[in-house]
């Protein structure tokens, strides 16, 4: 059809690397850009990771900072506030997994039965619109109408109530983190299941109900099978990135809500290695600790998935 | 399909013909349940709004710090903002940032996506491993920290573009951009026609891409506009700060509360007065207005050509 050689790819397989360079050439230099960029900022502070086996010090030459094995992983479970920040960690990213994503697929199922496209389009402009703004501004926002002079608890107060402390309430920082979640990233999570709703053939949908399914089974039978790639795919992800719950929302409400609410790794590093008395090594091995967690689950999940018939992240191959 | 669609439609409904109408219940809940989303995110955002354009009296007579219904207006706290003060350095520091981070990714992202997007090239495999590992694995904030120190970028502009230029997932995007909806037999007559890539890409390949790489270069905008982490990790010492470290040090002043931190004192602000809380708001307000302005584009072309691209390519 393009008038190629029957024999082409048998030809360019026989090509040399010399005659693929001559080639290839402005490829490579368009893509040399990206290649010095991952080098410097993502494989060379990689590369850094090494630290976390020696003790390292910044005021000797690098060759001469002793290996210490894992010294440091010793002492980073050994530290009595490395555990709960642990903890914490996996307590919001479980909570973000099974309370986030059924409200978003809830959201889309919601979103998606609404015939009007007007209605639609508008609520969804408006439920989106949220995951674009910064943490700093989500935060001042539950501040100014949760926060304790804020609308709510004035209107609470001229009924004659308290004054709200949900904002800095230890005790209740999950809810407000939950919904903190539903408020700014349920939106995203809504928008991509909508568009996995928008591919299902609709000749389902009119086939099974033809066949007599109500509404309830059409959801079970069609819905539910249709959008299970982009379920799974979203699934691996999150579980790949358990220890990633980031780093923003938790170090804007530390002072309001105290530190043991909000501690998180991110947070344990930054305040306890990069601002606080612990070295680079030690802040290192936490990182580096997260890193190699987050990358095992994620290749786990996939292979799980794979097992389970679906496509995962990556194509098995 | 003939015999069926004698029976009348209700007028202005597009619902198919099999679908059964719900129950009024089920309608209403349905209702409800959206609307109390929709003013769960419209009703604070009006409120701030209106905030910022109270004069002092009437926020005081209120006794809060949001107002639903500003009853004199008065323009004060924009006028404080746009003044020459530190509001407006910082305002103009995240233009520069904003813009000049996005044009850098942009050139880094295209071409790099068009390079990778050849995929019986030289080295083609191994550059393509070398993007999707950062997929995988993250180096850690000490490292990373380190290396901007190293590179001697701590406490400088450059530190918040440097480490956050490339997003590994845009790249992917672009790339499966090129690939499936750029005719292949467009770029191979171009070529017989003796056409070098850089002439392909720049006359053929970014002409037909226009909607993507708007789309590409938004979210970069929006990432840059909502630097924050990268500010207080690399560049605390610095004067001006980007504007939603501003706004967080806003925010940290009238909160009120005992430290409680290690390490939070280098936010406090150095002894000035409290903002008041239209002050407070206006700022608010001029951090939102550039998503707001995007937005629509977003939305518009964002499922379309991401998702799609993302999830089938």
């Amino acid at each position: 059809m393009t008038g190629r050689h029957p024999d082409a790819r048998v030809v360019k397989r026989k090509r040399t690397a010399a005659q693929r360079l001559r080639h290839d050439w402005p490829l490579l230099v368009l893509a040399l850009p990206v290649v010095a960029q991952l080098a410097i900022f993502f494989y060379w502070p990689s590369a850094w990771n090494i630290i976390a086996f020696m003790d390292y010090s910044p005021h000797r030459p690098f060759w001469e900072n002793p290996f210490v094995g894992f010294a440091w992983f010793q002492r980073l479970f050994a530290d009595p506030y490395f555990v709960p920040a642990l903890l914490n960690t996996l307590k919001f990213a479980a909570a973000q997994l099974l309370l986030l994503f059924p409200l978003s697929i809830i959201l889309a199922l919601v979103m998606h039965s609404v015939v009007s496209t007007k209605v639609r389009s508008t609520f969804q402009s408006i439920v989106y619109l949220p995951y674009f703004f910064s943490w700093v501004l989500v935060v001042t926002v539950f501040v100014q109408v949760l926060g304790a002079d804020g609308l709510v608890s004035n209107w609470l107060m001229s009924l004659g109530g308290d004054r709200m402390t949900f904002t800095s309430n230890p005790d209740t920082f999950l809810l407000l983190a939950w919904m903190q979640w539903a408020w700014k990233d349920a939106g995203w999570g809504m928008i991509i299941f909508l568009a996995a709703l928008a591919s299902i053939n609709p000749s389902l949908y009119e086939a099974s109900a033809v066949d007599g399914a109500n509404r309830w089974r059409r959801m079970w039978h069609v819905t539910l099978p249709g959008i299970r790639p982009v379920i799974i795919l979203l699934l691996i992800l999150q579980i790949g990135g358990i220890l990633s719950v980031g780093f923003e929302q938790y170090q804007l409400q530390r002072q309001a809500v105290g530190y043991q609410a909000t501690e998180v790794l991110d947070t344990y590093v930054y305040y306890r290695s990069v601002i606080g008395t612990e070295g680079a090594s030690f802040g290192t091995a936490a990182g580096l600790f997260k890193g190699v967690i987050g990358l095992i689950l994620i290749l786990a999940a996939n292979k799980v998935a794979h097992r389970l018939g679906e496509q995962g992240i990556y194509q098995k191959s | 399909m003939t015999a069926v669609d004698i029976k009348p439609k209700r007028r202005g409904s597009n619902r198919p013909m099999w679908d059964e109408e719900p129950s009024l219940v089920g309608k209403s809940l349905k209702s409800l349940f959206l609307i109390a989303y929709a003013a769960a995110i419209v009703v604070p955002l009006w409120a701030i709004v209106a905030t910022s354009f109270a004069s002092e009296e009437a926020l005081n007579r209120a006794g809060g710090n949001l107002l639903l219904l500003p009853t004199d207006l008065s323009l004060a706290a924009y006028h404080e903002i746009f003044s020459g003060g530190a509001l407006t350095d910082s305002l103009l520091l995240t233009i520069i940032l904003t813009v000049g981070g996005t044009a850098f990714s942009m050139v880094l992202t295209v071409c790099g996506a068009y390079a990778l997007s050849r995929t019986s090239s030289l080295l083609h495999r191994p550059i393509l491993m070398l993007v999707l590992f950062t997929f995988l694995f993250g180096p850690g904030m000490y490292p990373s920290f380190l290396v901007v120190q190293k590179l001697g970028l701590f406490n400088d502009y450059l530190s918040l573009i440097l480490p956050v230029a490339l997003s590994g997932f845009n790249l992917i995007v672009l790339r499966a951009f090129f690939m499936n909806t750029i005719p292949g037999e467009l770029l191979d007559a171009a070529r017989i026609d003796g056409a070098g890539e850089f002439r392909i890409l720049l006359t053929i390949v970014l002409p037909m891409s226009k909607a993507i790489l708007a789309v590409v270069a938004l979210f970069y905008a929006v990432g840059y506009w909502n630097i924050y982490f990268s500010a207080v990790l690399y560049t605390p010492g610095l004067e001006t700060q980007p504007i939603q470290v501003v706004l967080q040090r806003m925010l940290m002043s009238t909160q009120g509360l005992p430290e409680s931190a290690a390490g939070a004192a280098q936010y406090q602000p150095q002894g000035e007065a409290a903002p008041t809380a239209a002050l407070k708001m206006a700022v608010v307000v001029c951090t939102v207005i550039p998503i707001v302005i995007m937005y629509p584009f977003i939305q518009k072309h964002f499922t379309k050509a991401v998702i799609t691209g993302a999830i089938k390519g």
